[in-house]
């Protein structure tokens, strides 16, 4: 069966998504649109149609540089499109790369989360809940013993607090499949993709995050 | 055993004969280890470093340039010893009789001589003046044989940077030879070349050859002169670690005193000096700390090198670079690596003496280097951006394993192969000229055959042709300019000291380029890919492009775009040989522009690709800054399918990403620098330069100089200071694609 799929880009070289140098997919497509994304562009459903077997292609032409590192399957959410992106994993496989997956948690498709070679979840606590979707993804990561990289985006005055942040704390500490925890700054570089595409920046108004924020949440975190 | 000074070392044939890579092949220790043995700088050099910089930081002060000796022309005899401290100074010898006092070299041309002089304040002295007179130099004889249409793609800056009033450079002395045999045995060798030749008939090319042996003896002559003055007699060989570096470095003087080349490149040194090194460890005489401390000495005095050169010439050469290149590590041929602890110690005068652009220290990369001495140059790039990788996987099957590179990307075998320097044709303003009808875009001149006006939608297919066309008119332009250049060049300013460091029967190859290879792809993409309609100005020629739709752009790994890419080079190529070159020279091509990308732009229209009139090209095989969207590896993809075979002078790629985009900690960032050169090298790219920096330290330093007053970056082939450059210069460095911007 020749898969297809809608994806926005590949980016080639990224070492910030996930182990050593990585390509990264973004698909298109996402069932949270949260307010700080960084990539609005992804939120349509619409996309480019990219078969398997060309964006295989693609993805093989970085084998020399991402043998340390590997693909990572981002967007958007990809589990929306788990069926192709299972395709995908496997097919990569058979070319010796691994990849891993980053995800908002709400689809816990069995399949994918047991092809791929880690997940990325980003636990998304800024209203203060979490949705039991997130936790039952999580349960079958801890089922099928997949290695999560959870990681949680630290908007200044919004989920830097205890109460929030005891959120993140005590997931991490539920789960062992959870192997790393990452905060990552509040980033506003993309507030020009917003303007271009003519839809409002939901978090406009709050501070970018400063490494002085992360050090401080990650010692509260250690506590 | 010839020498005694030789003790210790393996037998073998260079023993009979001069073969230098006979005795590293047989005497080296290959190092697979790791930098922990590394020594810091001792209190002396510490000492030396303040006088370095107080002095560095003065010619700063006074524009450029400390001082010039306008009374003497420059040469191996002309001036006294020079010291920083007498006392203090371990390997000795400078330009002139003061460090960073610039000499006085006329054969190239009289008039840069001059005007060099005055750029700075300086006269220079009726004596030179009156004893030029009467002597013919490098540039007269050029300009007595160039046509008129020669002189007008000159003029044009279709072919510019030729070499016809300056010293060619790109030769490379084997200054190795001095400390292994001593000059004494050296010129007994071309004795008997020219003795042997004597036996030919004489030929025009044989009496050439002739008159060169004898200047090249006299040379080696004076090149023991020079030694005395210092008090040292290199007639023997070099006895121990400091003499091997004296010697060597004396001869590299010598042919910095005699020509002001623009690339004077040091060679393949390291680990041949690693030899002397190790045998001076291992019989206890030298200890770690005086090795790092004689590499530091030696080093000190490469970076202190100068040559007085024009504001126009500094368009070309951002900087004021000397190109002292010095290629470290790579294989050899039997497998091991060339690798030792003085490749090691090279790198490390970075940390002990502070980052700077010279030496251009090169790395030779190859999958088999040691993965310790990877990830060391990974640190080194990230922490200094200060040096440069080429790919000895592709030059090894080449040039063996004792090749050096001289300027950014030239390879050749050291002490047997040598080039004519040929700068470059400007591709982006030939598909104008083609346009045109012949015509160049500026000044309306006919400077190429009359051909048809393009009118109307472009048409590819026409175009190619048309191009084509013009092509091999260019190239055989380009070859028989080069000619003229270089047959009055080894008239009237011989690189007598460097060739005596050659073998006789030397291999020559001439060296041709191409700029604007990002904006010609992308150019022939558009017409292509996209609608492209020519609009004229009232002077009647094309004075902009109306785009519509969108093209392919090389840089995204986009085979569509890459190809034309591909093509182009491969058919100049292809053209040039179609001309016979000077001395049956072979013919070779780079794609490189150093900092002429710049000069390069303001000198050529608005083109097909968008690129409006007079801004930059990108440097080098960049595509354009901007226009890569795909990824750091997209882009490195595109440039790696430029084929080596075709441009076996190099093809120059200059890379810049911010240190977050390489990782959040130094561990990561060194394994991730370090996949990404392996990645690179491994689909065939030949060249890469890394910057691993913040474009915002650059924006400050511009602003506030004195904040970052050591700020050193790679441009294009070599490395600069970033104060050095030009404000155009610097602001194209701001320009250019630092990939992990969003």
């Amino acid at each position: 069966m020749n898969y297809k799929a809608r994806i926005d880009s590949v980016y080639n070289g990224s070492a910030v998504d996930g182990k050593g140098l990585r390509c990264v997919v973004f698909f298109t497509g996402c069932n949270m649109r949260c307010g700080f994304c960084h990539n609005p562009e992804t939120w349509t459903e619409k996309g480019n149609e990219i078969e398997l077997t060309e964006l295989v292609r693609k993805i093989k032409r970085y084998k020399n540089y991402i043998q340390n590192g590997g693909v990572t399957l981002s967007g958007g959410e990809p589990f929306l499109q788990a069926e192709f992106c299972t395709a995908l994993v496997n097919a990569l496989h058979v070319e010796g790369i691994s990849s891993i997956v980053e995800t908002n948690g709400l689809i816990a498709d069995e399949d994918l989360i047991n092809a791929c070679d880690g997940i990325r979840l980003d636990l998304k606590n800024q209203d203060g809940r979490v949705d039991s979707r997130v936790l039952a993804f999580l349960d079958k990561c801890e089922e099928l013993g997949k290695d999560v990289t959870l990681t949680n985006v630290l908007v200044p005055s919004l989920n830097d607090t205890p109460e929030k942040l005891n959120i993140v704390k005590n997931i991490k500490n539920k789960y062992s499949c959870i192997k790393e925890l990452k905060l990552l700054a509040f980033r506003k570089l993309c507030t020009g993709k917003y303007e271009r595409l003519k839809i409002p920046f939901p978090y406009e108004k709050y501070d970018e995050g400063t490494k002085k924020d992360l050090d401080k949440a990650y010692a509260f975190l250690k506590e | 055993m010839k020498y005694e000074q030789w003790k210790g070392f393996k037998e073998g044939d260079y023993q009979n004969k001069i073969d230098v890579r006979d005795f590293i092949n047989l005497n080296y220790t290959p190092y697979e280890g790791d930098k922990s043995f590394l020594a810091g700088p001792t209190k002396r050099t510490k000492k030396v470093m303040e006088k370095v910089n107080a002095l560095l930081k003065k010619e700063l002060d006074k524009g450029g340039v400390l001082d010039v000796d306008t009374e003497h022309v420059s040469g191996l005899l002309a001036y006294d010893a020079g010291y920083i401290d007498k006392d203090l100074d371990i390997i000795v010898g400078f330009q002139t009789d003061e460090p960073l006092k610039r000499g006085v070299n006329p054969f190239g041309g009289m008039r840069m001589a001059r005007q060099s002089c005055e750029a700075y304040g300086y006269k220079l002295s009726d004596k030179i003046e009156e004893n030029f007179k009467y002597s013919t130099t490098h540039n007269d004889g050029v300009y007595s044989v160039y046509t008129d249409e020669m002189r007008a793609a000159r003029k044009a800056a279709i072919l510019t940077g030729l070499p016809d009033a300056y010293g060619r450079g790109r030769i490379i002395g084997d200054y190795r030879r001095v400390a292994l045999y001593g000059v004494d045995y050296l010129i007994e060798q071309k004795m008997a070349d020219k003795k042997r030749y004597g036996q030919n008939d004489m030929s025009e090319d044989n009496i050439r050859t002739l008159e060169e042996l004898h200047q090249q003896i006299q040379a080696l002559k004076d090149l023991k002169g020079m030694a005395l003055k210092y008090g040292y007699d290199i007639s023997q060989p070099a006895a121990n670690a400091k003499e091997a570096i004296q010697w060597l470095y004396f001869g590299y003087l010598a042919a910095i005193k005699e020509q002001n080349g623009a690339a004077m490149s040091l060679g393949r040194t390291s680990t041949f000096l690693d030899i002397y090194i190790q045998r001076d460890l291992d019989n206890g005489t030298l200890t770690e700390e005086q090795a790092q401390e004689l590499m530091d000495d030696f080093v000190i005095k490469l970076r202190l090198s100068r040559q007085l050169r024009t504001p126009e010439y500094n368009e070309l050469f951002g900087g004021d670079p000397t190109w002292t290149t010095e290629s470290v590590g790579g294989m050899g041929l039997d497998g091991r690596t060339l690798v030792t602890k003085n490749s090691y110690r090279m790198l490390n005068t970075l940390y002990t003496l502070g980052c700077a652009p010279e030496p251009n220290l090169t790395i030779l990369w190859s999958e088999k280097l040691p993965e310790n001495f990877k990830k060391f140059c990974a640190q080194v790039s990230i922490d200094t951006d200060s040096i440069q990788y080429e790919n000895d996987d592709l030059m090894r099957p080449v040039y063996g394993d004792d090749y050096a590179i001289a300027c950014c990307v030239s390879a050749m075998k050291v002490g047997k192969q040598m080039q004519f320097f040929g700068a470059r044709c400007n591709l982006a303003k030939l598909l104008l000229v083609t346009l045109n009808g012949g015509m160049d875009e500026y000044s309306g001149l006919q400077v190429a055959p009359k051909g048809k006006k393009f009118e109307g939608k472009l048409d590819f297919d026409e175009v190619m042709a048309a191009f084509n066309e013009y092509s091999k008119w260019m190239c055989r332009l380009y070859i028989n300019t080069l000619n003229v250049i270089h047959r009055m060049h080894d008239k009237y300013a011989y690189e007598k000291i460097q060739m005596a460091l050659h073998d006789t029967e030397v291999h020559r190859f001439m060296a041709c380029g191409v700029a604007g290879l990002s904006v010609i792809a992308d150019s022939l993409s558009a017409i292509k890919y996209a609608e492209v309609t020519p609009i004229y100005g009232d002077n009647g020629l094309i004075c902009d492009f109306d785009i519509k739709g969108d093209f392919p752009k090389y840089g995204n790994d986009d085979d569509r775009v890459d190809s034309i890419a591909v093509s182009v080079l491969e058919n100049f190529s292809k053209e040039l040989k179609n001309t016979p070159a000077y001395r049956g020279a072979e013919h070779t091509l780079s794609v490189l522009t150093i900092t002429s990308n710049v000069v390069y732009g303001k000198k050529t229209g608005s083109t097909p690709d968008g690129r409006k009139k007079g801004e930059p090209f990108a440097p080098g095989a960049n595509p354009l800054h901007g226009r890569e969207t795909s990824g750091a590896l997209a882009s490195l993809n595109s440039v790696a399918k430029l084929q080596y075979n075709c441009c076996r002078d190099g093809i120059s790629n200059t890379f810049s990403i911010l240190p977050n985009a390489l990782g959040d900690t130094k561990e990561k960032r060194i394994d991730n620098l370090a996949d990404m050169l392996g990645g690179y090298f491994k689909e065939g790219g030949h060249h890469l330069n890394v910057n691993v920096l913040d474009r915002a330290k650059l924006v400050e330093a511009m602003e506030n100089p004195a904040k970052y007053p050591n700020i050193t970056i790679r441009v294009s082939g070599y490395a600069v200071n970033f104060h050095k450059l030009s404000k155009d210069q610097q602001l194209e460095v701001l320009k250019r694609t630092y990939h992990g911007e969003l």
